[in-house]
């Protein structure tokens, strides 16, 4: 990463308690990429119930941050509105066909959630298959920093456990997105379904939101981490029991803040 | 709880505070209590209740998901448990409770074979129980429902009956409309007769157990409820239930 780079960026994946109890690989994956004007983050969550999808969901995120780049780049003066959100759908039609071509007939078996994150200038687009989220910090109130939840897909299901995959049938019909322009975004995080517990509150009766404890914390230690510090703790607190028994899946957070003071 | 994961929060991220807000597993278990349990047999399910009970609160990935509610049929009607305690019918308390706080019930066997009205009741609380949830803003999973019987459906007054007829067609919509998972099992003596019943209830997740292994199947139920959790398929649950049925440990596989 270069001095220039206005973000600082750092993502990982651990596996749940159920697949280390039986000795199955993380299905999660995250990904990024930056080139001299945008970044673009990426996080999947393979399907449990299919047999390829630890390497689907390592696929997902690799192609999301080469042709998700490659469109954002070619299009870095591209006016916040309806212009991104094109750009997110055909770069996501890009992804799609190249993970088809490269899965061939047993892309099932490859099946994959995936949640897009575009960091552009004057703009962050938003894209996301299945039930992946986005929390971004952005401004103060009485001294306290505000995180938002971006809009999501609605659900697929009566049951949490049921969402849509890259390799669904009519996938466009099912991805969401959104475009957000706000200056005032100074951390982007992005996460699977086995953080949505520990990281979003759902008020009876009202909409989700940020567990503010938890997303100002793992911001924070981003804001203070020193170059390339393996992050051991962050680690820890995704593996602790205290998470796994709200969730015990796979977990995945890929963060992301300012590098210089607003 | 057992676990190689680290039991606590590492210091720098010890302030965070979190809500119990896991997604929701309800788990009902729908028991003959009738007279031809006692002995022995009702003797063997309170030990693997017991143990169940003891291995649930071990698995922490289980624990804090799985709601436990058990339907008894036997003496002179039904009953719903909330953990230990048989619930006055007139109290509007759910029988659900989380599983890390579950108690087993000491169970007598005495009585009609009231299945009809416990599958019933059973039904009853699980939509309640959704709906419960939903007010409160929490996610689900499918929930279960497991059936363990003997004997043949009765009325009140002890003698066969046909009214179980009613319910096949209930049962056959609720769960295609995937409301819930039910499973249908039977145990000891039960007839031909009986596992009639039993495979016209739960078409795909029906047995007919030698002797009373009780264990296995409570077994069975976490590692569907497991099963579940991950997201699997149907086919999953079909494996789970057939390596069940031969009595084989297909959790371990």
């Amino acid at each position: 990463m270069t001095a220039a780079q206005p973000w600082r960026i750092h993502g990982l994946s651990v596996e749940g308690y159920r697949h280390r109890r039986q000795g199955l690989p993380c299905q999660d994956a995250c990904a990024y990429a930056t080139t001299s004007s945008v970044a673009v983050l990426a996080v999947a969550d393979g399907a449990g119930s299919r047999p390829r999808s630890e390497e689907g969901a390592r696929l997902a995120v690799k192609l999301a941050a080469e042709h998700f780049a490659r469109r954002a780049k070619a299009a870095v003066e591209v006016q916040p509105g309806e212009a991104v959100h094109e750009l997110l759908r055909d770069a996501l039609r890009d992804v799609s066909e190249d993970f088809l071509d490269r899965t061939g007939a047993d892309a099932q078996d490859f099946a994959t959630t995936l949640t897009v994150v575009v960091l552009a200038p004057g703009w962050i687009g938003h894209l996301t298959v299945g039930d992946g989220f986005v929390v971004v910090r952005a401004g103060t109130e009485d001294g306290e920093r505000q995180f938002h939840l971006l809009p999501q897909a609605a659900a697929a299901s009566e049951y949490s456990n049921e969402t849509v995959f890259l390799t669904s049938p009519d996938v466009a019909r099912w991805t969401h997105t959104e475009c957000v322009s706000d200056d005032g975004v100074d951390g982007v995080l992005l996460s699977t379904d086995g953080l949505a517990q520990a990281m979003l509150n759902r008020p009876a009766g009202g909409a989700q939101s940020p567990n503010t404890s938890f997303a100002d914390a793992v911001f924070r230690s981003l804001d203070t981490a020193t170059e390339d510090s393996p992050d051991t703790n962050l680690a820890a607190l995704l593996r602790s029991d205290r998470l796994t028994a709200l969730n015990a899946d796979d977990k995945t957070l890929l963060r992301a803040v300012r590098t210089h003071v607003r | 709880m057992h676990s190689e994961y680290p039991p606590t929060l590492p210091a720098e991220y010890a302030d965070i505070e979190f809500e119990n807000n896991a997604q929701r597993m309800p788990l009902v278990l729908c028991l003959d209590t009738s007279s031809s349990m006692a002995g022995q047999p009702i003797q063997a399910l309170n030990n693997a209740l017991a143990e169940w009970t003891r291995e649930l609160h071990d698995d922490v990935s289980l624990s804090y998901s799985v709601e436990v509610a058990v339907v008894t049929f036997g003496g002179q009607g039904v009953g719903a448990w909330r953990g230990p305690q048989l619930l006055d019918p007139r109290a509007r308390m759910s029988p659900f409770i989380p599983a890390h706080a579950f108690q087993a019930p000491q169970l007598m066997a005495a009585g009609v074979t009231l299945m009809t009205e416990a599958l019933e009741l059973a039904m009853h609380i699980v939509a309640a129980r959704k709906s419960e949830l939903r007010a409160s803003g929490l996610q689900y999973y499918r929930p279960q429902i497991c059936l363990v019987t003997d004997g043949l459906p009765t009325d009140p007054t002890g003698h066969l009956t046909d009214s179980w007829h009613r319910l096949v067609p209930v049962l056959a919509e609720e769960q295609r409309a995937r409301r819930f998972r039910l499973y249908a099992i039977g145990v000891g003596g039960i007839t031909d007769m009986g596992e009639q019943v039993l495979r016209a209830f739960a078409p795909k997740f029906n047995a007919r157990l030698q002797g009373f292994p009780f264990r296995e199947l409570l077994q069975m139920m976490s590692a569907s409820a497991n099963a579940e959790q991950k997201g699997a398929g149907d086919e999953v649950f079909e494996k789970i239930f057939s390596q069940f049925k031969t009595q084989r440990p297909a959790w371990e596989a």
